[in-house]
């Protein structure tokens, strides 16, 4: 899994492209602790390029909500496709994140 | 008797899960399995793998073995099987997928998704293993019976 972050403003956007699976979502854990530990509160993932996710994944993506959750931070989900889309549905974990058609309609709501 | 396709054995190790999964992805492909079916499969076995990775051999080492054959026209077999503590997860309850955020418990969502994803889930202990069998419906055209070896399967 690739990983490209950018700070827009208040946000950090963190762009995932590739697999995230048990092996890759320690990765993205080690990311999102760094900025959580500098402070930062505003997250918004893109998910425009993942192509797969696994149960690993999303734990990843929810002790990421459970820990901006205890700052009063938000993370916002764009661009679910295909596999990923799905693997977010039946899971429910559509449901309890704010997730966007894309990333500037996901931008336009902070 | 099933049509083999794959027959893996590498030690239960985090660092072996992408050769799994890469060897199961190349099978369904060279059979012309649907692309939006495969990453179902994938899914199935990754968290089926992660679960023995993680807690099958409890910090001893162990290996895993990864089948995978023709049943018949329309259906996959994958076989996975450990020799650590029994564990069977075609019984295992569902987690509680409407909760929020806080509620939300970490974990269970891999049985979940292997329970989701195939057709159907048999467990067996067999002497001092466990086997976990996937069966998958085909969404489109048929397995061909041409190109590989018989093996024989106690399924």
């Amino acid at each position: 899994m690739e990983i490209d972050v950018k700070k827009e403003g208040q946000a950090v956007i963190i762009a995932l492209t590739g697999r995230m699976d048990a092996v890759s979502a320690p990765q993205f854990d080690k990311t999102v602790d760094d900025f959580i530990e500098q402070g930062e509160t505003m997250i918004l993932i893109d998910f425009k390029f993942l192509e797969y996710i696994s149960s690993a994944g999303l734990q990843s993506v929810l002790a990421l909500a459970k820990r901006l959750e205890m700052t009063n931070g938000t993370v916002l989900l764009s661009d679910l496709n295909g596999a990923v889309k799905e693997v977010f549905e039946i899971s429910g974990f559509s449901s309890i994140f704010p997730i966007f058609d894309n990333l500037d309609a996901a931008r336009a709501s902070i | 008797m099933y049509m083999s396709l794959l027959h893996i054995i590498l030690p239960a190790k985090m660092n072996n899960l992408g050769n799994f999964i890469q060897s199961i992805s190349g099978c369904l492909k060279q059979q012309g399995m649907a692309a939006e079916q495969i990453p179902r499969v994938q899914l199935a076995v990754e968290e089926a793998l992660v679960n023995i990775i993680r807690y099958a051999y409890e910090g001893q080492a162990g290996d895993i073995e990864l089948r995978c054959a023709i049943a018949d026209e329309q259906r996959l077999i994958i076989e996975i099987v450990d020799s650590g503590a029994p564990f069977d997860v075609s019984t295992l309850p569902k987690p509680d997928i409407q909760c929020s955020v806080k509620d939300r418990k970490m974990g269970g969502l891999g049985v979940f998704f292997i329970q989701r994803m195939v057709d159907e889930l048999l467990y067996r202990r067999e002497g001092d293993k466990n086997v976990l069998t996937m069966f998958i419906r085909r969404k489109d055209g048929r397995f061909s019976r041409s190109s590989s070896q018989d093996m024989h399967a106690e399924a």
